[in-house]
């Protein structure tokens, strides 16, 4: 039993029983966890930015920075451990953005949008969420449970 | 609200706050001219052994990996650039205030720093892409100190957080700064106002300290820095290099437009750059810090 602790970009999952499949303090990024309760699988990326063609050499390196290469690698990956991914639960978590009524410049909104186009041209999408508003989030994922718990300073822990 | 108190027992902590040596707030002086050269900045150095032997120390950590070994101060500065060393000369004589973990903010240890040290990154980068009369290694200090006051609020504000934020979401207080007034009779901008004058810190970086949550109250002749400092904030709390609690609970001025020319792809690219630079210089300041190379 161990965790595997995800940083922006970073994308993993796990079956080993007991993990618990973490990533910290998500301000505008987002962070898409799919499940797979056959397998007691988890799987998480840390997307940063909505599109990688802002810049393709961090793509190539960090493909989980940027959420039309991040997605398709986690699914991939998710695959090859032997998860049924037609049958995934999706649940996304971070987005969040600072106080500004002229959403001058609103990562948070469009990384979320990003990611759920993707997630639907894979004809997915998720069944809970805690997207958007202006505080930070930290998600650990245990693989026993599926249960995805969210933390933030100042506030009592919750799941979604 | 759970409790209110003078913000004059908050002002006397200030007091008692540590002082600057005198190669950083000369060093501080110096870099603020945009006239300087670096022989100027090379020679406070040398004056100071603890930290010419800092700087040395960092130049040569494993995160530069430098071939041979650099054991001359021009050459060390050159090659780490004057912010860095003007970063290290502050967290030599400050370390106690920037090292705290800021408990009224439900932050870590390191949290400070770690976010000081995004925010000087980015505001750096923001005043490099927008073409405007300013020093960009300004706008690093700038982001290095712009929250220095919340190592003296902090412990006032201790057991706050939960009652703080709801105050914010029920709208009784605008954002984070509102709430610590209405509850110390002081916010940490002013607060670090206050230690900034103390130390007499050149007026460009007073007025960061100072208004680096409202830049449009800033004097115009420093204001494109100090929406360069407020930008560069706001990219690091959205980049989840937050100080705890407080992360996002501000306003975001969109009228920075009237002072910077910096498009909303470059802001961005800036998220981006920090990303990578911040990883770089944590581990070769810190590496410097454990006095190891
Ligand atoms: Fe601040
Ligand atoms: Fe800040």
């Amino acid at each position: 039993m161990s965790n595997l602790i995800l940083g922006v970009g970073d994308f993993g999952a796990s079956n080993s029983p007991g993990d618990i499949v973490k990533t910290f303090a998500l301000g505008s990024c987002v962070a898409v966890i799919l499940l797979d309760p056959g397998t007691r699988s988890v799987g998480m990326v840390h997307v940063a930015l909505p599109d990688s063609s802002i810049n393709r050499d961090k793509a190539k390196e960090r493909p989980g920075y940027f959420a039309d290469t991040g997605i398709p690698m986690l699914l991939k990956q998710m695959s090859s451990m032997g998860c049924n991914v037609r049958k995934l639960t999706v649940k996304l978590a971070g987005g969040a953005q600072i106080m500004d009524p002229n959403n001058t410049f609103n990562i948070g909104k469009r990384n979320i949008l990003a990611v759920k186009k993707l997630l639907w041209q894979h004809g997915m999408g998720p069944v809970a969420e805690d997207i958007g508003a202006n505080y930070s989030r930290t998600v650990s994922v245990s693989t026993n449970t599926g249960e995805v718990v969210l933390s933030s300073p100042g506030r009592p822990p919750w799941k979604i | 609200m759970p409790m209110t108190i003078d913000s004059s027992e908050v002002l006397k902590r200030i007091e008692d706050a540590p002082l600057l040596s005198s190669s950083a707030s000369r060093l501080l002086q110096i870099t603020a001219d945009p006239e300087h050269s670096l022989g100027e900045v090379a020679d406070i150095v040398k004056t100071d052994a603890a930290l010419t032997a800092r700087v040395l120390r960092v130049v040569n950590s494993a995160a530069f990996g430098l071939i041979s070994t650099i054991s001359s101060i021009d050459r060390a500065i050159s090659y780490l650039g004057e912010r860095l060393v003007v970063g290290i000369a502050i967290d030599i004589c400050a370390s106690q205030l920037f090292d705290k973990p800021l408990t009224g903010y439900e932050a870590q240890r390191g949290d400070l720093w770690r976010h000081d040290l995004r925010v000087a990154i980015a505001s750096r980068e923001i005043a490099r892409l927008a073409p405007q009369d300013m020093a960009v290694d300004l706008a690093f200090t700038g982001g290095i100190l712009h929250d220095i006051g919340k190592s003296i609020l902090s412990e006032f504000l201790t057991g706050t957080a939960q009652s703080v934020l709801e105050t914010i979401e029920k709208g009784e207080a605008q954002d984070y700064l509102e709430a610590e007034r209405a509850m110390l009779g002081i916010d940490h901008a002013m607060v670090g106002y206050e230690l900034a004058r103390k130390w007499q810190l050149p007026e460009p970086l007073q007025q960061v300290i100072r208004f680096h949550h409202k830049p449009s109250e800033a004097d115009e002749e420093h204001r494109s820095l100090v929406y360069a400092v407020h930008l560069g904030d706001i990219i690091a709390m959205m980049g989840g290099g937050g100080t705890g609690s407080d992360t996002l609970q501000y306003h975001m001025d969109s009228a920075y437009t009237d002072y910077l020319d910096i498009s909303v792809e470059q802001l961005t690219m800036t998220l981006l750059h920090v990303e990578e630079e911040f990883s770089k210089m944590e581990a070769s300041l810190l590496d410097g810090k454990d006095g190891g190379t």
